[in-house]
């Protein structure tokens, strides 16, 4: 591609179809939450009561895996890059189950809730925070499904959109977690 | 990007979510529950910048890093304020 006909989309690292979708799920779940602390505006004292429910340590450590399984994935797209497929392979299935163990501390968050009797239209809070870390949570299975599929297919840039995928539920949950669990 | 810098940026990223984690333990959010939601929140925008910059390697292109930070902080900025708009601050 010569200068001339190069555009700023060409500057953009990875698939541009990959940014379109980082940029409409950043921009469904931005919508989410800020529904979500404006409809906390009407009842604050509710939603800081149906919040204090949550357990923010199993969130926290939740946070820390999944960032730390985004750095796996961003370890075997380097590794893949300079020819270690046999560690990139490795650093992709540590990244997926990081993704699982992420699963299982969410799918026990949900079940003790069902056990205290809270379910989605407890409070208003509860649709949202039922609504919003499920539906992210729906995202991490199926990035858990990609990344153990371009751990197999292991072409560059397949593990280049499966990865981006992954930064992206990654994305998602940083913004989540501060708005839904920590602002009280 | 270099493993180096994926290695500093999880570094990075662990700390500041044991940051704004250790402050809604803290007694901090009882007394002053809007620096504390300040807090929290530019921790949230500094792990959301470093995943866009460092994991999804936006550094390589500085133009679109500018146009996604404005975006993230106009976000970040948005939702502190309706967090912040019951408290009276």
């Amino acid at each position: 591609m010569t200068d001339q006909t190069r555009t700023a989309l060409d500057d953009l690292p990875g698939d541009l179809l990959m940014w379109v979708l980082i940029i409409s799920e950043l921009l469904v779940f931005g919508a989410g939450l800020i529904v979500f602390l404006s409809v906390r505006i009407t009842d604050p004292t509710g939603f800081a009561e149906a919040q204090n429910a949550l357990n923010r340590t199993a969130a926290a450590t939740n946070t820390i895996i999944l960032l730390t399984s985004g750095f796996f994935a961003a370890l075997a797209l380097n590794l893949r890059q300079s020819r270690r497929r046999g560690g990139a392979r490795v650093s992709l299935v540590c990244a997926a189950l990081l993704g699982a163990a992420f699963l299982g501390i969410k799918g026990a968050e949900f079940a003790s809730k069902a056990a205290q009797g809270i379910v989605w239209d407890t409070h208003p809070f509860f649709n949202f925070y039922f609504l919003l870390t499920g539906f992210h949570a729906a995202h991490v299975a199926a990035g858990v499904i990609l990344l153990l599929l371009v751990a197999w297919r292991d072409h560059v840039g397949n593990i280049e959109d499966a990865t981006a995928f992954w930064h992206m539920v990654d994305l998602i949950w940083v913004l989540l977690f501060p708005v839904v669990y920590l602002l009280q | 990007m270099t493993r180096r810098s994926l290695y500093i940026a999880l570094g990075t990223l662990v700390l500041l979510t044991l940051g704004s984690s250790l402050l809604s333990f803290s007694g901090v959010w009882a007394k002053w529950p809007g620096a504390a939601a300040v807090v929290v929140m530019a921790l949230a925008w500094q792990k959301a910048r470093i995943i866009l910059g460092k994991y999804l390697g936006l550094v390589q292109a500085p133009a679109w890093q500018r146009g996604f930070d404005v975006a993230l902080t106009g976000v970040c900025l948005l939702l502190l304020v309706l967090y912040l708009a019951p408290l009276g601050l």
